[in-house]
């Protein structure tokens, strides 16, 4: 009784086994192959039956999250994709919203549109905002434009009419009349991807998912077919960005979804470790090579972000999507974000990377500029020679050269440099940490803080101090973890649907009533019947009367209208530090959170046997703490070998094949019965 | 007025990196919470609002990615209010003015100045600038396009303290309700506002509580002196001269008289000024504007010229001198109407703009489209509740010499403003649009590199009670060409009655009468072009033939191209 979950990164393909029955966890790394992803898959696979004696035949459940989807948009690498949409309006999806977020650049130019004029198409059809047909649809309208199609070599085609999300019968009409015209063309209707009102995000989520739905069915077969080819039948599922999973064939349907699904598996599995330490509460943040990504974990629940936006950058508006998608915040200091001095003469470390060709100076693959691993390495915190489980040996020397570039022109010594590095690293990871906390309205105070990544751990004492969090978490296997994380998701799907009412006493049961008619989608959408354990949560957006941009509360099916609106004005003085208690609300979107609840990876307790405090002492290294403290000697223990129960006094410096964690002065570690690393402070410092 | 960076103010580089970090997350953060929570669309849509937090002495240190009009308005106006209330502010006031004549734009943006105190001096202040959707004066929405008096443009509060002792002032807020049309909207917009500033000064003391007051304030020097720095060099790098621009402002709103307008440019060394000597008296109609509004209009486009993306700040501005004697069309005085003074600012910036483009193709493009085409529909809905719809268009902007011009952009007085969703519209008032797409009947400028393309917004009234403003500037002559391109095309507003038979065409217009059936459309210009028409590449003539951008006809007449025969 196998569980097995992979994930495809940018540069490896991690690979985490779960044994049901022995409570054992085995893991494998391969090359991520970037032609055909499942490759790497199979490699990893092949890699754990050959060296942990996996039977495929054993695995009865098989996650798999992977970039397919993002790269195939961010490669510009879909189908030839058409789009209909009502007369008048097939310049939406180019206009945009016509903003210039670069102000000052007077050649700025929008991002371009997926779909190209020559292949947006018109039909004349209109309905109005509460869904009455104004004018009926002309489907004679479509003969010319499937002629088109079949000349132009279109192979997804995209339909959008104005609000389809109160009245999706013409959508529906033209889409089926568009599939039994065009039987080898994939056809998406907006209203099947998103219900939500804003006719330009709407077109660009029904035309991205268009975009690159073939692809990922073709890629789903494939990888379907290799895995029973290798006896590997059972439950496909696929991560989702929402945080849950879906099967093969419903994520098919909605490819969209899938465009975040290497992060949420992080972030369904800091979810998991919360729970497992009895925390709702879970800010996460994840270091990877290029970027740092946070997000936070409210009453044992990810957040999901809104106003998802693809490419978005300060700059650059960026293309946006309404799917369900985890709020990350992420910015640019990763483990290979390079430290340079810009224009005035200031330390500046990111957003570019070294990546992982060359990537960091230390790593002695040609790479010359400094990064963030370097520091970390010229403090002291890596062990140069037992890295990456002594895999890779590190070049320290490199690294002081590298990091000389920067101290010389800042007129600082190496090591005070380097330290730099990290404290602008760790500043930007603070802003980037309160935006998702403080300035949300979330008290980090009450929150468990887990950190993942190859470089996160050495930072995480640190950063979980400055930010004063309850507990700061390294899980097991922090530099696979999103693999991991995997194996914690639940099937999962979202529902949401714009609709617009005041809130009254007689609207309480409309919403009930529209809730319940989405527990039957939703029912429908899982197929296991009406006896299948799913766990639903109400969420209801609302906003004073005025303005544009709702809050999301949570609804009770008992509430009355006065006992949701007491929620909302506390939501809303959460989310902006104020309340207008007399002023009318108003309901804009019901959604509704489904979970198909079913086993997820245990965290069995740890053997004693083998492990003890004197057999994980592997010796001790100095680590630089600045021109105050100077070099202090910390004694060095490995993870592997740390016997449960245990509590260390900082300072110290954990190891393990993946990462190197550093518990600092005045602050104590314990390692759980389950494994996990916990780091309290002794004294609080305020 | 320069400030000297002492010795003593020497930070070290981290810390300043880090301090610059969160100036930058602070302003952001401030805009999120204007945005989301403000109740006008011109706000929350339009993003007509900006937020920006300022030293001690009123010198702007970060500002929020918004809109260029309030790039040089902040610290005018904070200068106003420290010398209004010299000596007179506590912790826990907030001030409050609308005063285009002491550093604002026009009545209608109220900006909400908090003092950040730390250790019981002021650390700095925060600023949050809003348009209200109405603040009273002779017409709902308070712009009205033919106003001869500030005293139609509504309520001035020009320097009050709207919260003391953190108490909000319910005098202020009797007298805003009293006299604007929508007072819900005022009030929750002023509480929005307050909230963003209140918000700022929690991280400003975070940030002080940390490192103290004192490392902060030379923090803030040191980002200032730093962009001082590298914006003299920017200038410095360019030819010494005198470069000369002139256009023409088609009609003010209360005749439609051309206004010709000109400018000086003169770089020296580290150091450009503007010269607007010349530029004729302020005029009757409200599209002046006052010195606070010139000063943000040049600025916008020196910071295009000197460090397009870099954070903005006071720094970036200091080699730049206006020169511009008191009373002008972009240097009005009380009681000069400045409801639409961007109307006149635009052509402020664009003269610059056309005089220096020239000199660094590679930053500038040819004319755009220019005004923002704001039209205001307002009457009753069908449950009998007044509304007032406002809305910028989106335009044609310029070709450079390297790319076409960009298609349906927001004009260059504003920014990060997005247009407004159609379903959205239709669920808030009674209008239907009937058509959101290309001009591409209007065509736009040819060149080798040729002009975006303008758009065309058409709105079926469903109201029996309806009326319409609207003041369109480059309604007679087009944005410019460069380098041999053709000028680009103009911009219009027609109204065609219910039943079809009759047109009109508008481009300042105070009142227009709509009934049932009604049909409003704007139609806005296409960008100039950039070099001769007849080096453009056939491939790409071609294409914006099968993009049905150009017709075959004017293909051949724009660019003599023939197609070729497929075969």
């Amino acid at each position: 009784m196998i569980r097995l979950a992979t994930d495809v990164g940018g540069t490896f393909t991690d690979l985490v086994g779960y044994d049901e029955r022995s409570g054992e966890l085995f893991t494998a790394k391969s090359l991520t192959t970037v032609d055909d992803q499942s490759r790497g898959v199979l490699d990893a696979i092949a890699m754990s039956e050959a060296r942990d004696g996996l039977r495929t035949r054993d695995v009865t459940f098989f996650a798999h999250g992977g970039t397919t989807v993002i790269n195939a948009i961010t490669e510009r690498k879909g189908v030839r994709t058409a789009l209909v949409t009502t007369a008048g309006f097939r310049d939406v999806l180019e206009i945009g919203r016509g903003n210039r977020p670069d102000l000052y650049n007077l050649q700025f130019h929008s991002p371009e549109p997926f779909v190209p004029r020559h292949l947006r198409f018109e039909v004349r059809e209109r309905v109005d905002a509460s869904g009455n047909v104004r004018i009926p649809i002309e489907l004679g309208d479509l003969q010319p434009i499937v002629r088109q199609c079949r000349e132009q070599g279109v192979k997804a085609v995209a339909v959008l009419f104005l609000h389809s999300y109160a009245n999706p019968q013409h959508e529906r009409l033209c889409a089926e009349a568009l599939a039994k015209a065009l039987p080898d063309t994939t056809v998406c209707a907006s209203h099947d991807v998103s219900r939500q009102w804003r006719e330009y995000e709407r077109s660009n989520t029904v035309v991205l998912n268009a975009y690159v739905q073939p692809i990922i069915r073709r890629y789903f077969e494939r990888l379907e077919e290799e895995l029973r080819r290798r006896d590997l039948t059972c439950p496909y599922y696929a991560m989702q960005s929402n945080g849950g999973i879906s099967t093969f064939d419903q994520a098919t349907q909605s490819p969209l979804t899938l465009v975040e699904s290497g992060p949420a598996g992080g972030i369904a599995g800091a979810a998991r470790i919360g729970s497992a330490l009895g925390e709702s509460e879970v800010l996460s943040l994840d270091v990877g090579g290029t970027t740092a990504k946070c997000s936070l974990i409210h009453d044992s629940r990810p957040t999901l972000n809104a106003e998802y936006r693809l490419e978005h950058t300060r700059i650059q508006p960026g293309h946006a999507v309404q799917v369900p998608v985890v709020d990350i915040v992420e910015i640019g200091s990763g483990g290979g974000s390079i430290a340079w001095i810009d224009e005035r003469g200031a330390l500046r470390v990111g957003p570019e990377s070294a990546g992982s060709t060359p990537g960091p100076a230390c790593y002695g693959r040609d790479g010359t500029k400094p990064t963030l691993s370097d520091a970390i390495l010229t403090v002291g915190i890596f062990d140069p020679a037992n890295f990456a489980g002594g895999t890779m040996a590190l070049d320290k020397g490199k690294a002081a050269k590298a990091i000389a570039t920067v101290a010389k022109p800042l007129g600082m010594s190496v090591e005070d440099a380097a330290l730099a590095i990290i404290e602008i690293a760790h500043a930007n990871m603070i802003n980037a940490l309160k935006l998702v906390t403080v300035q949300r309205g979330h008290d980090p105070r009450d929150a468990a803080f887990v950190i993942s990544g190859g470089a996160g751990p050495a930072l995480a004492a640190r950063l979980g101090r400055d930010l004063s969090v309850k507990a700061t978490v390294v899980p097991p296997h922090p530099g696979i973890f999103s693999a991991w994380g995997m194996l914690a998701a639940e099937p999962r799907a979202d529902f949401r649907s714009t609709w617009f009412s005041p809130l009254a006493v007689e609207t309480i049961a409309e919403i009930v009533r529209r809730f319940s008619a989405l527990e039957e989608e939703a029912i429908a959408y899982f197929g296991k019947g009406r006896d299948a354990e799913v766990q639903f949560t109400y969420l209801v957006e609302a906003r004073y009367r005025g303005q544009e941009h709702g809050v999301f509360a949570a609804f009770g099916t008992d509430d009355e209208s006065e006992s949701f609106a007491a929620r909302f004005h506390a939501a809303h003085e959460k989310a902006y530090s104020f309340r207008l208690p007399g002023a009318p609300i108003e309901i804009t979107t019901l959604h509704l959170e489904a979970l198909l609840k079913g086993p997820v990876i245990a965290l069995p307790n740890l053997p004693a046997s083998g492990r003890s405090m004197a057999v994980a002492r592997t010796g001790s290294r100095a680590v630089y703490f600045g021109a105050g403290e100077g070099w202090v000697v910390c004694p060095v223990l490995d993870r592997n070998l740390l016997p449960p129960g245990a509590t260390l006094a900082g300072p110290v410096i954990v190891e393990e094949p993946t990462a190197t964690t550093l518990v600092l002065s005045d602050q104590v570690m314990e390692m759980t019965e389950n494994g996990i690393l916990v780091i309290r402070e002794t004294k609080w410092a305020d | 007025m320069v400030t000297m960076v002492t010795a003593g103010d020497h930070i070290d580089p981290v810390t300043q990196e880090i301090v610059e970090g969160k100036l930058a997350a602070t302003v952001d953060e401030m805009g999120i919470v204007m945005a989301k929570t403000s109740m006008s669309p011109v706000i929350y849509e339009v993003l007509d609002f900006a937020c920006g937090l300022l030293t001690s002495e009123g010198e702007l240190v970060a500002q929020m990615n918004g809109i260029t009009l309030f790039t040089g308005t902040f610290g005018t106006q904070v200068k106003a209010l420290i010398r209004r209330f010299a000596g007179d502010i506590a912790d826990g006031d907030v001030l409050l003015t609308n005063d285009p004549y002491a550093g604002g734009t026009h009545a209608c943006d109220f900006a909400v100045v908090k003092p950040i105190f730390a250790d019981g001096a002021i650390v700095a202040y925060a600023i949050n600038v809003a348009h209200y959707l109405d603040v009273g004066g002779s017409v709902p929405g308070s712009l009205a396009p033919n106003a001869t008096s500030v005293f139609q443009e509504g309520l001035r509060l020009a320097g009050v303290k709207i919260v003391r002792g953190d108490v909000l002032s319910s005098e202020l807020t009797h007298i805003i309700r009293e006299n604007v049309r929508l007072p819900d909207i005022a009030i929750g917009d002023l509480t929005a506002q307050i909230a963003t500033v209140r918000v700022a000064a929690r991280r400003m003391l975070e940030l002080s509580g940390k490192y103290g007051a004192a490392t902060v304030k030379a923090a803030f020097a040191t980002l200032i002196a730093a962009s001082e720095r590298q914006s003299r060099a920017a200038i410095a790098a360019l030819p010494d001269g005198t470069y000369f621009a002139t256009d023409i402002i088609d009609g003010d709103g209360v005749t439609k008289y051309p206004i010709e307008v000109q400018v000086a440019v003169t770089i020296e060394g580290d150091s450009i000024t503007a010269d607007f000597t010349g530029c004729p008296g302020a005029v009757a109609g409200p599209i002046n504007c006052s010195r606070g509004a010139l000063q943000s209009a040049c600025r916008t486009v020196i910071k295009a010229l000197v460090g397009p993306q870099a954070p903005s700040n006071e720094g970036w501005f200091r080699p730049l001198e206006v020169i511009a004697p008191t009373g002008t069309i972009f240097t009005a005085e009380k009681p000069s109407p400045t409801g639409w003074y961007y109307e006149g600012s635009v052509h402020a910036s664009e003269l610059v703009w056309k005089a220096l483009a020239p000199l660094m193709p590679s930053r500038f493009s040819a004319g755009s489209y220019s005004s923002l085409c704001v039209a205001y529909v307002s009457g009753m809905d069908s449950r009998g509740q007044p509304f007032i719809h406002i809305e910028p268009q989106h335009g044609g902007w310029g070709a450079s010499e390297e790319r076409d011009g960009a298609n349906a952009l927001i004009a260059l007085t504003d920014g990060d403003t997005y247009n407004y969703s159609i379903e959205i519209i239709e669920a808030r008032f009674p209008l239907l649009v009937r058509r959101y797409g290309f001009n591409t009947e209007g065509g736009s400028g040819a060149g080798k590199r040729r002009g975006g393309f303008g758009v065309i917004r058409e709105y079926e009234i469903l109201s029996d009670d309806a009326s319409a403003y609207c003041s369109l500037g480059r309604t007679e002559t087009a944005p410019w060409g460069m380098a041999g391109g053709s000028a680009g095309t103009v911009n219009l507003l027609q109204v065609v009655s219910s039943e079809g038979a009759e047109s009109r065409d508008y481009g300042r217009e105070a009142h227009i009468p709509l009934r049932r059936g009604d049909v409003l459309r704007v139609i806005t210009g296409g960008g100039g072009g950039w070099g001769d028409p007849r080096e453009r590449e056939a491939h790409l003539i071609e294409q914006d033939i099968d993009n049905g951008f150009l017709t075959e006809a004017t293909a051949s007449e724009a660019y003599g191209h023939r197609r070729r025969i497929a075969g």
